[in-house]
């Protein structure tokens, strides 16, 4: 994330602000909600499956591919070549999802399966930007 | 002890990165504007998909195997490329990084590692964890050695992604089963020159005396046999080397026949490759300028022209000047131009410049810093020189082209809930 930094100085011109220096790096994002950056992506929920978890349609999934996967982890898998966001039953094979109206999923033998990394973040944007909107087209 | 990783067939690869439909898939990666084949997946190898070929001449081929065909997406490679080498520098004391998929590793102070078998796989298992890419990892006394080792790790049955020259069993086992032209360093008419005197593989020309092939030969293939059998002769910082050649060249998306357009397009590539020579502290003596139209023309056309510099430059004004200079010797009425690039063929360092009594210098250092931190700051393009003014015809042609998955937000994968 490149982001340019303007301080405001409130201090009389000629006098250096007495705040300046307190300055220290600003607050990131990234840091916050990236805990591998160099093995974490992102994708566009679609989809209504998981909102008993708090994913909803259009949400931004943060996923991490170094995390561990634990019994009842949020993961993203492929599928079937899709990419699909269930909660792993590792005990049983089943992908479930967070909703009464969706049935577990049994993973085969026959079935293409792999783990891609697990959600722990996901971010919500209450104004839709059109610039993620078109990745659901 | 020196290693070498790298990815196997990696932009291929990377495209399945970020579409699971195509991981089963045969897939192939085009040059620039679709041109060439430039990777094939071990899948698509298997059908019996070549490289290095036209685009046109294997299409229907391709469509009956039911091939996935994609451009070169930089966008996305250069990230993976990132990505990949920040997981593999975690592994070794000192990293090169020797181009977008292949990396060299330095061992010199590490001793904690006892068995290097095991530890290729550590590195194999981190890079296939945290990006998806499989890479072969290659580990030998010399950095000819590792080269060996990595290709017997990818290419030779019986090795499973890694190989380890450490004695001469494994030397032997290794180098006699590559052919002369698959050893690092020895091109195809120097392989040919070995190939009479009856040097059939690697393990053959190990067993040359290096002062006999020093005679024949030059220095250059006795450091490789000194190599071959242990012994470092290529030193560690020699690998980094500047570069002596630096180009920029592309096809047209579209055929230019508009002096303009071409001067515009040969103006921006003497912009990229200043740049690029900025980045390695260089200064450029003589310019090489050339266009042509296709091979597959008619009436084939091209003209290549040589400009020296009095003083040897870095500053951008200085080359486009240059080919404001020369541009009536190159430009021809009623070509339609196919291709077109520049490139700066004699280079000088920068810090060692020598200087002219009588006339003054150049170049402006100030002025090629402030236009760098612009263009690195806001994008590449963000300053140009007034005549390099981009025109859509000369932008690349990716008909294929995959989603930049890394690197756009209106492009990040969706995933089904």
């Amino acid at each position: 994330m490149k982001v340019i930094p303007v301080y405001i100085e409130a201090g009389i011109s000629g006098f250096e602000s007495p705040a300046a220096e307190y300055r220290e790096l600003n607050l990131s994002l990234e840091e916050l909600l990236l805990q591998h950056p160099n093995a974490t992506f992102f994708g566009l929920a679609n989809g209504r499956s998981m909102e008993g978890r708090g994913i909803f349609n259009g949400d931004v999934l943060v996923v991490d591919r170094v995390e561990h996967i634990s019994n009842g982890s949020v993961i993203v898998a492929n599928f079937n070549g899709c990419f699909v966001c269930k909660i792993i039953d590792t005990d049983n094979a089943l992908l479930l999802s967070a909703s009464d109206e969706h049935k577990p999923i049994k993973i085969s033998e026959s079935d293409d399966f792999q783990i891609e990394g697990v959600v722990n973040v996901s971010f919500r944007l209450h104004k839709k930007l059109p610039v993620l909107l078109s990745c659901l087209g | 002890m020196f290693g070498l990783v790298d990815a196997v067939s990696f932009y291929a690869r990377a495209e399945k990165v970020f579409d699971p439909s195509i991981r089963h898939k045969p897939v192939v990666v085009l040059t620039n504007n679709d041109g060439c084949i430039c990777a094939v997946c071990p899948i698509a190898r298997q059908l019996g998909v070549p490289k290095f070929v036209p685009y046109f001449k294997v299409k229907s081929f391709l469509a009956k195997h039911g091939v996935v065909v994609r451009s070169s997406n930089y966008e996305l490679y250069a990230d993976l490329s990132e990505r990949m080498m920040n997981v593999i520098a975690r592994y070794s004391d000192n990293h090169y990084v020797y181009s977008i998929d292949e990396s060299f590793l330095h061992f010199k102070n590490f001793s904690c590692v006892d068995n290097w078998h095991e530890y290729g796989h550590v590195i194999r298992k981190a890079v296939w964890r945290e990006t998806r890419l499989p890479v072969g990892v290659g580990f030998g006394a010399t950095l000819t050695l590792a080269k060996a080792a990595n290709h017997a790790s990818k290419k030779l049955s019986g090795f499973d992604g890694v190989a380890v020259i450490d004695d001469k069993a494994s030397r032997k086992e290794i180098l006699s089963r590559m052919s002369l032209t698959e050893v690092w360093g020895i091109g195809s008419k120097l392989g040919k020159r070995l190939s009479i005197l009856g040097l059939k593989n690697g393990w053959d020309l190990a067993n040359q005396s290096p002062k006999a092939m020093r005679g024949q030969f030059g220095v250059v293939v006795e450091r490789t046999v000194n190599e071959l059998n242990g012994m470092p002769c290529l030193q560690w910082d020699e690998i980094g080397q500047d570069k002596q050649e630096i180009f920029s060249t592309r096809s047209f998306g579209q055929r230019v026949t508009d002096g303009h357009a071409l001067k515009a397009a040969l103006s921006s590539h003497a912009s990229i490759v200043g740049a690029k020579v900025r980045r390695q502290g260089s200064l450029i003596k003589r310019l090489v300028i050339f266009a042509s139209s296709s091979p597959h023309d008619d009436s084939y056309y091209k003209k290549s022209v040589i400009y020296e510099f009095p003083i040897a430059t870095d500053n951008i004004l200085k080359l486009v000047g240059a080919i404001s200079y020369v541009f009536d010797n190159i430009y021809r009425q009623g070509v339609s131009f196919y291709r077109c690039g520049v490139g700066g063929v004699e280079l000088e360092n920068s810090q060692f410049q020598q200087q002219d009594m009588f006339s003054l210098s150049v170049n402006n250092p100030p002025l090629m810093k402030c236009y760098d931190q612009i263009n690195h700051r806001y994008g590449r393009g963000a300053v140009e020189v007034a005549i390099a003014e981009k025109n859509e015809k000369w932008a690349m042609r990716r008909n294929f082209l995959s989603p930049r998955s890394t690197s756009n937000w209106s492009e990040i994968p969706k995933i089904n809930c």
